[in-house]
């Protein structure tokens, strides 16, 4: 039997849609049972799997300009499959790469918090449990049997809510398909977003949106081909599968580092 | 008191005064424990780590001391490999320092994790495309080395080598340390590397990634060579600094200035390498990720140029000119100066590896992010030190650890409760002989 | 046996031996993984049966769909509803944290009775027979002294089934003084009053317009109902539709908006009449709906063409007068343009000359009661209950004056002034309110002034609040009876803020009650039912529920599968039927308000010299503000440049804070004339120098540890100013001073 071509998850993020409202942070902590505690204004140890982020073009009065900018894990596939940048560090396999989906997961009960993948990733996405997660009495009743609360001393991410996928997975099954719907498999964040910024699907299949959206090019690590889409870091190679719409300037410039003469979505190759 | 248990032919502290050294180091040793302790119990938000620092102040501690005490392995290679003779005279405390720095760095590892319990799951579900992985598998087998290694003087102890059997054991053991050396160098070399391959690997954090030979980044080769250009450094520095607690010449001058000239070679190729791929990351590297040099240098309160400078500059070729020059090995403050700014360089590396990788934002519109550690990590980082003090003052008080001692220092008038303890010389020289082999 | 050494060495070695080939180490490491993973205070939550519950969110006046995830009998993910006219499946912040209210810690479990001091916090528990009958009693007195008119009720709404019962309650009962919380939709209601002869709410027709011209209004920051909002604008970026925001601060709408445009604060009035002029002057204006359908247009014409002039508006607001002639031209010529007003959230209700010149731009370019522009909403008169008879007492209570001046000679079409009820009962002028029923509002944190509003509540001898979580007012309360929360309940949530057409949503009981509360309905019923007479007879129903099937008829059935009712059929009014004016045409003047005096900015508190700059609140859907406080999660999404530990920022222009001393982080004492408060300085270049802004929705001081104690209430520090027209609140800052702290 001929092998069906992996599925490669991918979001995109239309950033001039994007209201910052944090929707997509609130559904995702609701979704994956995140804990919070009584003071979570230092954002070094809040945990928020996707994070909102607030950029500024840095110009006075009043030629000022802010763009919100959501950042879940973006599951990077790193320069050749699974060579994410934290999935190649980690040294008990706690965190894999699937090659069915594309999703880099991470195994709570496998992780002893070593913490080098935290200290590999470039977006910050990964999160430590410094505390035991502890709910006010009674509020438990809300947790999700679907993703297990984690543990202290273990580290966490966004898992694109794989979970999700499993379910759909095997509705589908119980149903006879082998093959999921777009609409089947979406995340929680692209689920609740009231702007309808959040666009999810599989970046493989030319008709899904994502796909049309971005136009990821095979011949270089799926970079974008649109010309107001673009991936955070992309010259770092960590070949994210998370994409970025904007029509502002500054704001694709803001998706990467640039030497002041460099015009930015400079057509470089990797150097890896 | 004590004395059936110390070596013929030196003379020790009275005892009680050696209680006391041993309590006020014991105090922070226990300081440290309970901060330990916490630590275990109540969770690394003792710490002041945080998402972004997920590696601080243990990891370089856990760094700088298997760097520090890599003058174990290349001092063993230079011993037994190379047959360099005059340093058996210096072995003996080399691999007690090497064995004190690993074990610690084995401890604070045993605090730094999430999961202390769930440790071993590195080697049972062992990632090996990891360097975490390497370095945990070439830890733990060269800390087993240098504790053959360290047996050997144990039972060098007068009492323990009363008996045959251990009497035989440490001689048939000592017998076979070239293998054991060899091991051991071997093993250096690649944790020594992958510690380096650390950060080295890092594609995602370009203050740390470096291009390499293989599946290698050049940090690893320099972590190697820095530990093995600076390990000797301490040695000699900790030599030193017992020489002055106890105000006695403990290792003759060839030995010493034959590992600080070897050393400083080292640490001058090694500086010289060290530029070199310094040169190639910041005119290379950087710029093809948009970056300039200056970017990890610069809009923060602390990480300015100066601590390149710093390290490679002054703590790098100054202390490789020093040693590589006799007037300057046999100048007793310069070779002080030396090894200090050997030993400040590599730790100063060590930091840069670690901290100021976490410190420098990648996305632009993150910012630094600066750290202090909590008294509890300080703690936790001073307590090997604290026991590290006190299995030197034990193994110097108890063991033959510097075979010179009783030459250097003959015994002129013996204090009048010590006379019976006393044996001829004849047998002293027979019972050091061992150490000797 | 004498144990040497030698045979105690050996036993200890092969003691060791022996542990280390045996399984136990092997055992003891595998149990310490497996004991790691299943620490007892880890929670594991139940596996089980799921399904899904659709009902409404009503944590705010958008009305959207929610759909309950839940596993056996517990609630675990509140989503937005597919296909819900209002939100199609996006949820906001809050209304995605919503399960954190249910379960929270802050749910008042039981009816309280306060035992120590008003705010002390010690209570005891009651039985609902013991309150309701309490409370009858009282009520019972006042009644029979003829006191009945000292009896107020705080509503946060007056449409739907609970307020209506409410209203019904001290109708036949006897008291006019029924309060709504006011909002921008007060001014509006006013405006459409007054210009077109209606009762109707606004309605927007946000989704077919292509120009917007907003006029402050937090258009993505919580104004109207925001997820519907959210859409509309994704739907502009779509289409190309032209946002325009005018406002001082960048807010987010600003800065997604395509054109920002700073203004000076207050002065957004003469920036619409200037607008009005160069459409006037330019003829650009619909000549159609001018000619045919308005009244008053001349008179208007001269008062604007007289006054306003682009550079006399340019002096007064700011704007360059380029830039108005611009903004002028391209609204007109657009071919749906539409102009709203509203600052922020619209919380506050703002001057009625402001929203009367916005609208007044509206109906220039004809966009009234039509496609892509602004309608008069009129609620579906869905709740037919028979005529409530009313006793002696009742009628001698009802002609009472109302204590807050509403309806009066001096606010003759105002309905509700909740502003004024402070000073009227602080100033001891009219007459004093004995009792007080709060529902669905948090007056002691949302009322602007807390100091006056404390003070006038101590005057208040028995105050009763039915929240069902302990907020600042059920925390001064002298008795709680806790409402159901919302997803334990039935109650219908009427047609949501800005809505143009009308919807009914349902919300229904997701789970059943966790604590002993009731519905706030039943407990009016049951209320009115101890007070007998004429009262028991108004309240035939049994139960809430039974009221509430009875009103919605057959809608109910529908209601309860879908979880609202759309009146898809439905169609603005034409044009010729719209306007019920003594012209029946829409009146550019607005008759007994004096619209044609020349515009005098809304004066705020606070003299120049002493208080040099001006402070204004900024409204974040990250920060709610009304009458619930921010759940765990959503504080948890509250940036650090708003919130550091117990901190909050203001937001200044670097340059005025250069001129103030004042760097980035640094403490500040902020002082007005109302109040005075701690901050910290966070430097924004988004903001017009001279001005500091200050987040609405933090300095709880009731609520959760997660909450309480964090930051500011803005109400501390600012006071209400009556509008002159319709006596509503019209302040939209205070002068304010800053000093290092």
């Amino acid at each position: 039997m001929k092998q069906k071509k992996a599925k490669k998850y991918g979001m995109v993020i239309d950033l001039d849609k994007c209201t910052g409202c944090g929707s997509c942070m609130v559904a995702c902590m609701a979704e994956n049972n995140v804990p919070f505690r009584k003071d979570e204004s230092n954002k070094v140890l809040s945990i928020t799997w996707m994070r909102v982020y607030k950029l500024t073009n840095g110009k006075p009065f009043p030629n000022t300009d802010i763009c919100y900018l959501p950042r879940p894990c973006m599951h990077c596939e790193g320069q050749h499959e699974g060579h994410s940048p934290c999935v190649s560090v980690c040294p008990a396999i706690a965190t894999d790469y699937s090659s069915e989906t594309g999703v880099v997961s991470q195994i709570y009960t496998r992780c002893f918090g070593c913490r080098y993948c935290m200290a590999s990733c470039p977006y910050h996405a990964r999160y430590f449990n410094w505390w035991d997660p502890v709910w006010p009495d009674g509020m438990e009743k809300y947790l999700s049997p679907n993703v297990s609360p984690r543990m202290r001393g273990v580290v966490e991410k966004c898992s694109f809510c794989f979970h999700r996928y499993q379910l759909a997975k095997e509705k589908a099954f119980m149903e006879g398909r082998r093959e999921l719907k777009e609409d089947e498999y979406q995340t929680a964040c692209t689920q609740a977003c009231p702007a309808g910024a959040i666009t999810f699907g599989d970046l493989n299949n030319p008709n899904h949106a994502v796909h049309r959206m971005v136009k990821p090019d095979p011949k270089h690590h799926g970079r974008p081909t649109h010309p107001n889409a673009f991936r955070l870091l992309e010259r770092l190679g960590t070949n994210p599968k998370v994409y970025y719409i904007s029509s502002r300037d500054w704001v694709r410039r803001a998706g990467d580092n640039y030497l002041e003469h460099e015009a930015e979505l400079k057509q470089t190759v990797h150097h890896g | 008191m004590d004395s059936a248990l110390i070596p013929k032919g030196v003379k020790r502290c009275p005892f009680p005064q050696f209680i006391l050294f041993i309590a006020i180091v014991g105090a922070v040793l226990l300081w440290g424990v309970y901060a330990m302790l916490l630590c275990w119990f109540k969770g690394l938000n003792q710490t002041n780590m945080n998402d972004f620092y997920g590696f601080a102040l243990w990891i370089w501690a856990d760094l700088a001391v298997i760097a520090v005490g890599g003058g174990a392995f290349f001092t063993g290679l230079l011993r037994y490999i190379f047959g360099k003779d005059e340093l058996k005279n210096i072995i003996n405390y080399a691999v007690l320092i090497g064995f004190i720095c690993y074990s610690s760095a084995l401890l604070i590892l045993a605090i730094d994790i999430g999961q202390p319990l769930r440790g071993w799951f590195i080697f049972w579900h062992a990632n090996v495309h990891s360097m975490l992985t390497e370095v945990a598998f070439c830890l733990s087998c060269y800390f087993g080395v240098l504790t053959i290694e360290y047996i050997p003087l144990i039972l060098e102890n007068r009492q323990i080598n009363k008996v045959p059997f251990f009497h035989h054991l440490g001689h048939n053991m000592h017998e076979i340390m070239a293998v054991f050396a060899a091991t051991g160098a071997f093993l250096s070399f690649f944790h020594q590397g992958s510690l380096g391959g650390v950060a080295g690997v890092l594609y995602g954090r370009p203050f740390a990634y470096r291009e390499g030979l293989f599946i290698w980044p050049w940090t690893f080769f320099l972590f190697t060579w820095s530990a093995a250009a600076c390990g000797p450094c301490f040695t000699i520095l900790i030599t030193k600094i017992t020489e002055t607690v106890t105000r006695k010449k403990l290792v003759k001058d060839n030995a010493i200035e034959l590992l600080a000239k070897i050393s400083g070679w080292m640490i001058l190729t090694y500086s010289i390498a060290k530029t070199a791929d310094t040169w190639h990351w910041a005119t290379v590297t950087v710029p093809s990720l948009g970056q300039t040099l200056m970017d990890f240098y610069s809009n923060n309160p602390f990480y300015g140029i100066w601590i390149l400078i710093l390290e490679i500059a002054i703590c790098g070729f100054i202390p490789a000119f020093i040693l590589i020059t006799q007037k300057g090995r046999k100048n007793s403050a310069a070779l002080w100066i030396a090894v200090f700014l050997a030993v400040t360089g590599v730790c100063i590396n060590r930091w840069v590896m670690v901290l100021q990788i976490m410190a420098i934002p990648v996305l632009t519109f993150e910012n630094w992010v600066m750290y202090l550690p909590s008294w509890q990590e300080v703690a936790t980082t001073i307590l090997p030190v604290a026991y590290g003090v006190i299995l030197v003052a034990f193994s110097y008080r108890y063991l033959p650890v510097f075979p010179n001692e009783p030459e250097l220092n003959p015994i002129e008038t013996l204090p009048p409760e010590k006379e019976k303890a006393v044996e001829p010389s004849v047998e002293l020289e027979k019972e050091l002989k061992p150490a000797e082999a | 046996m004498k144990i040497g050494r030698r045979s105690f060495l050996s036993f200890l070695m092969g003691g060791a031996a022996g542990t280390a080939l045996s399984p136990l180490p092997w055992k003891l490491m595998d149990d310490s993984a497996i004991w790691t993973q299943m620490w007892p205070w880890t929670p594991v939550p139940e596996d089980g049966e799921a399904s899904y519950v659709n009902s409404s969110c009503t944590l705010c006046p958008g009305g959207c769909g929610i759909t309950v995830r839940k596993i056996n009998d517990r609630a675990v993910k509140i989503e937005g509803m597919k296909g819900h006219p209002v939100n199609n499946g996006g949820l906001c912040i809050l209304g995605l944290s919503g399960l954190q209210l249910l379960y929270g810690p802050t749910r008042v479990k039981t009816p309280l009775k306060r035992v120590g001091k008003r705010g002390q916090g010690r209570w005891e528990k009651i039985s609902w027979k013991d309150a309701v009958s309490e409370i009858a009693e009282t009520l019972g007195d006042l009644r029979e002294k003829g006191q009945s008119h000292t009896v107020g009720l705080i509503s946060g709404s007056d449409r739907g089934t609970v307020p209506r019962l409410f209203e019904r309650f001290l109708t036949v009962y006897g008291s006019p003084n029924f309060i709504r919380t006011p909002s921008i939709i007060d001014s509006y209601e006013l405006t459409l009053h007054l210009m077109q002869g209606v009762q109707a709410l606004p309605g927007f027709d946000f989704e077919n317009a292509n120009f917007i011209l907003s006029f402050g209004s937090g258009i993505l920051d919580g104004w109207g109902s925001p997820v519907r909002m959210f859409k509309a604008n994704s739907v502009w970026r779509d289409t190309g539709a032209k946002v325009i925001q005018i406002e001082p601060r960048l807010s987010n709408t600003a800065a997604k908006s395509d054109k920002w445009i700073p203004i000076n604060p207050g002065t957004e009035a003469a920036l619409a009449l200037g607008i009005a002029h160069v459409i006037i002057s330019e003829s650009l204006y619909d000549y159609n709906f001018i000619n045919n359908y308005s009244s008053g247009f001349d008179d208007w014409k001269r008062f604007v063409l007289d006054n306003y002039g682009p550079d006399s508006v340019a002096t007064i607001t700011g704007i360059d007068d380029r830039t108005i002639i611009v903004l002028a031209r391209s609204f007109a010529r657009a071919s749906k343009p539409l102009a709203i007003c509203g600052r922020g959230q619209g919380i506050t209700p703002g001057s009625l000359d402001e929203c009367a010149a916005v609208h007044a731009l509206n109906a220039l370019v004809g966009n009234v009661n039509k496609h892509g522009g602004i309608c008069a909403v009129t609620e579906p008169d869905y709740i037919n209950w028979p005529e409530a008879e009313m006793d002696a007492k009742a009628s001698a209570g009802m002609q009472k004056d109302r204590l807050d001046d509403a309806g009066s000679k001096k606010f003759p079409f105002s309905r509700y002034l909740l502003n004024r009820i402070p000073e009227a009962i602080n100033s001891e002028k009219k007459y004093p309110l004995n009792t007080l029923f709060v529902a669905g509002d948090n007056p002691l944190y949302t009322m602007s002034d807390s100091k006056a509003v404390k003070k006038a509540f101590d005057k208040i001898p028995f105050v009763i609040s039915f929240s069902s979580y302990m907020d600042e007012t059920a925390q001064n309360a002298d008795l709680i009876l806790p409402n159901h929360v919302y997803l334990e309940r039935y109650e219908d949530i009427p047609t949501p803020a800005g809505m143009p057409r009308p919807v009914i949503g349902l919300s229904r009981p997701v789970v059943k009650p966790q604590y002993n509360t009731q519905h706030t309905g039943d407990v009016i019923i049951r209320l009115a039912k101890a007070l007998g007479e004429t009262l028991s007879d108004a309240f035939a129903w049994d139960s809430y529920d039974a009221c509430l099937k009875e009103t919605l008829g057959y809608k109910w059935r529908v209601m309860v599968e879908k979880g609202f009712w759309s009146y898809p059929g439905f169609v603005a009014q034409p044009r010729e039927e719209s306007f019920d004016t003594v012209s029946g045409k829409f009146e550019f003047v607005r008759k007994g308000t004096g619209s044609l005096k020349p515009f005098k900015p809304v004066k705020i508190e606070g003299d120049k010299t002493n208080y040099p700059l001006i402070l204004m609140p900024y409204d974040s859907l990250r920060l709610a503000n009304g009458v619930i406080g921010d759940p765990p999660f959503v504080m948890k999404s509250v940036d650090d440049t708003v919130l550091k530990g117990t901190d909050v920022f203001i937001e200044i222009n670097p340059k005025t804070a250069g001129e103030q001393g004042l760097r980035e982080g640094q403490l500040a004492m902020l002082s007005t004339p109302v109040g005075k408060a701690k901050v910290k300085v966070h430097l924004f270049d988004g903001i017009m120098p001279g001005i500091v802004a200050l987040p609405r929705g933090l300095g709880h001081t009731a609520y959760d540890e997660y909450l309480a104690g964090k930051g500011i209430n803005f109400n501390e520090l600012i006071g209400p100013v009556d509008d002159p027209v319709s006596g509503l609140d019209a302040a939209w800052g205070i002068r304010v001073k800053l000093a290092k702290a």
